[in-house]
């Protein structure tokens, strides 16, 4: 059988919601108000916001699908160029390393 | 003529600041006043309530450049003083300054009593707020700034989930599955309480 839930009891819920709500009544002093009014002349007159981010962020939405597409073109250009990539690297990578390697090595030159 | 603050409009006050009148703001002081202090004493303790709250205008002053005409001010206003209260709460974690007060037998005795009172009008029966209150401030205290928050909007104002959603600039999605977490968290805590009662 499933246990009912504490947090759920009506009488517990409307005593919690209650003394919740009471702290709206406690008191607070009035030097708070003064204070905010001299932090914000403190601060100075606002500069309106720039409206670059907000233009840039349209640009990059409106260019998100011709990037997309480019990828995709570019990686069936990629996967339809039929390239042996490990025999070619390894070729490349033996060829490369041969001649340095024997010179640095042993001196030897060809 | 200059017009009376009273009937000029929000959207015509910001714009009065947004032109350099650093002094119009008091109209947004004067008129919001209450509104945010009533959010602000709900949400962090009452030493902590001027701090926060000067900190919520100061915050809704310095934003008004990004504020849009067109949407409600009120609301908007009240998103910057719920949001400040979250931070309240996540330095107080961070810095482990958030009061943990102990419980007592008598807490639990109060909660298992209510619990087994069938009419609600008995809660008044049984007296003050105060074990109500403390039991609350305990077990908020043991939650995350973020379970907290969701749970003072979700469950003790009964606020929806699009109206917390809003308030404090989360997804409606997080808002369910933080609320589904806090009340999981708050029930695990109260029935230790009861069970503690019933202990001793």
């Amino acid at each position: 059988m499933m246990r009912s839930r504490i947090s759920e009891n009506e009488s517990l819920k409307k005593a919690f919601r209650d003394a919740y709500a009471a702290k709206e009544s406690e008191k607070t002093g009035d030097g708070w108000q003064s204070a905010v009014m001299k932090r914000i002349r403190r601060i100075g007159p606002l500069t309106p916001a720039s409206n670059f981010l907000p233009a840039f962020e349209h640009f990059v939405w409106r260019l998100a699908p011709v990037s997309c597409l480019l990828v995709l073109v570019l990686t069936l250009l990629f996967v339809n160029m039929e390239l042996d990539v490990d025999s070619d690297y390894l070729g490349t990578m033996a060829a490369e390393m041969e001649r340095p390697t024997l010179v640095e090595l042993f001196g030897l030159e060809g | 003529m200059q017009k009376d603050s009273l009937s000029l409009s929000d959207a015509e006050i910001v714009r009065q600041i947004l032109d350099g009148d650093v002094n119009a703001f008091e109209f947004i002081l004067t008129r919001y006043k209450v509104q945010v202090l009533k959010i602000v004493k709900k949400h962090v303790p009452n030493e902590a309530a001027e701090e926060t709250i000067q900190e919520a205008f100061v915050r809704a002053y310095e934003s008004l450049p990004t504020f849009k005409g067109t949407g409600d001010f009120s609301q908007w206003l009240s998103s910057i003083a719920v949001r400040t209260c979250y931070d309240h709460w996540r330095k107080a974690y961070r810095s482990r300054e958030v009061p943990l007060s102990a419980l007592t037998e008598r807490h639990a005795q109060w909660m298992e009593q209510l619990i087994s009172q069938r009419s609600e009008e008995s809660f008044d029966e049984l007296g003050s707020q105060r074990e109500a209150r403390e039991i609350l401030s305990w077990a908020l205290g043991k939650l995350s700034a973020e379970n907290r928050m969701v749970l003072e909007l979700v469950y003790l104002e009964g606020l929806s989930v699009q109206e917390a959603a809003e308030l404090l600039g989360w997804s409606k999605a997080n808002v369910k599955v933080r609320s589904f977490r806090a009340r999981m968290k708050l029930e695990k805590l109260l029935r230790t309480v009861k069970e503690q009662g019933r202990r001793a």
